[in-house]
């Protein structure tokens, strides 16, 4: 009897150890809209349920405060009243903004806004070409140099206006990646509307893989990128565009001209450790073109990495990541 | 000691039991199931390679109503009354990577299991600029 109720025990310890040893680590997903996108969180480990919907809420949270749009939010107060105190995530954001013009030689430039609007890329508004004379006087308020910081008082000129589109949603990633690893999750993929940030590598320890856009047929891939730990960024003329009389106009206006950017790019796809500045450099990296790129490259390759589709449909990406990027079409690389 | 010989077989055989079915679960063919999702919650799961014939599922949302359209291994956005159209536009669900997504109404078709090798895919979804 003591013999039976021994390999009993036996018995169910093994098939718990076996079951356990087989199955995957638990698992919480959570897909949610905010930013005017579709966001997802896969988290793994006992933690991740509790830590999931902490991150959300900061996102959502975020959202509240970063709107261009939405009447309660800081960003269109001060749009408003172009002066205002704001909060620390606001006036980090804006700070943080005008070191990114600086560095990108204003290609990146948050007081694009009076231009957007023209162009009829808000929601609720009319896609059209501006006339010329509406592209000069958006143009009277567009440049960090009308944006003045002291202490946490933002005050704006007179034809100013900002929108944080082309940041906020980097800065949220990296909020909620910080919020995920705090509550003790290790592994974690996000997809903030196409922005993908990998906490840790995948539960097994391998390298997640991140697909990169075909931007002649979305539903197809150009080639996948093998991460961890990093933010997967890209922006395209294809993810938002109009047609008039035959030609085409993407959202991605190079607030130099007051058009949108045409710079031999479809699109560009940026690797950093650093979400915020993954998300401004897609836009500015775009905007900037392949050549210009590549001396911006050159000059701050500790940064990032970076994967450019041109216009002819070659693919061209940056030493860094020759290694951790396949295709089954050839590309080139880009040296420091 | 009869008793002691049985109960190692039987123990054995269960475990070899158990084995067998976890490896089956893990490697079975791809699956095909979809989850149907409306504001972050599921609406409905369905297997494609088990539908018969041609079924409709209308969702109403802020924007009016979109039309799914499931058939045997087969999803797609039918009809909506979005503003953009780009769910329908999407066509059929082909990757897991794509999943279809209807922006205004909160919609989203996709795969529940990794079919195409990609964890993510970045880029693809088309928002709206200035969130």
């Amino acid at each position: 009897m003591k013999l039976l109720r021994k390999s009993c025990i036996l018995i169910m310890t093994a098939a718990v150890i076996l079951t356990s040893g087989c199955s995957l680590e638990s698992k919480y997903d959570c897909e949610f809209f905010a930013m005017d996108t579709v966001m997802t969180i896969n988290a793994y480990g006992s933690k991740s349920e509790s830590a999931v919907k902490a991150a959300q809420n900061e996102i959502s949270r975020l959202d509240r405060l970063l709107s261009v749009q939405s009447e309660n939010s800081e960003i269109f107060k001060l749009n408003q009243s172009k002066e205002m105190t704001v909060s620390e995530d606001t006036l980090t954001l804006i700070t943080r903004s005008k070191e990114i013009y600086t560095l990108t030689d204003g290609a990146f430039d948050i007081t694009c806004e009076p231009l957007t609007r023209e162009w009829g890329f808000y929601s609720g508004l009319e896609n059209k070409v501006p006339s010329q004379q509406a592209i000069e006087n958006a143009l009277k308020g567009v440049g960090a140099a009308h944006i003045k910081i002291k202490d946490s008082t933002i005050t704006l000129d007179e034809n100013t206006s900002l929108d944080l589109g082309g940041i906020a949603k980097g800065y949220a990633s990296q909020k909620a990646a910080e919020i995920l690893k705090e509550n003790g999750v290790n592994s974690a993929l996000m997809s903030l509307g196409g922005n993908v940030r990998a906490v840790g590598s995948k539960p097994d320890g391998e390298n997640w893989s991140v697909a990169i856009t075909d931007p002649d047929d979305n539903s197809k891939s150009i080639g996948t990128l093998k991460i961890s730990d990093k933010a997967v960024v890209t922006s395209g003329g294809y993810q938002r565009y109009f047609e008039e009389n035959g030609q085409i106009y993407h959202h991605i206006i190079d607030t130099k001209t007051g058009y949108p950017a045409d710079s031999g790019l479809k699109s560009v796809t940026i690797v950093s450790s650093d979400d915020t500045l993954a998300d401004a450099l897609s836009t500015s990296l775009f905007v900037m073109g392949l050549e210009k790129s590549g001396e911006f490259y050159s000059e701050n390759s500790s940064l990032f990495g970076a994967v450019f589709i041109t216009d002819k449909g070659e693919i061209y990406v940056t030493d860094n990541l020759k290694d951790s990027f396949m295709s089954e079409q050839g590309f080139e690389v880009i040296a420091v | 000691m009869k008793n002691r010989i049985w109960i190692t077989v039987f123990s054995v055989a269960a475990l070899l039991c158990l084995g067998v079915w976890l490896f089956i679960s893990n490697v079975s063919s791809p699956s095909r199931v979809v989850g149907i999702y409306k504001d972050g919650s599921l609406v409905e799961k369905i297997d494609l390679n088990s539908v018969t014939g041609e079924r409709e599922i209308t969702l109403s949302g802020e924007y009016g109503d979109n039309v799914i359209l499931v058939s045997n291994g087969h999803i797609k956005m039918k009809s909506a009354d979005c503003p953009d159209k780009l769910c329908v536009e999407h066509g059929e669900l082909k990757s897991s990577s794509s999943p279809i997504v209807c922006l205004p109404n909160k919609v989203v078709i996709k795969f529940e299991d990794n079919t195409d090798g990609a964890d993510a895919k970045t880029g693809e979804i088309k928002c709206i600029p200035g969130n």
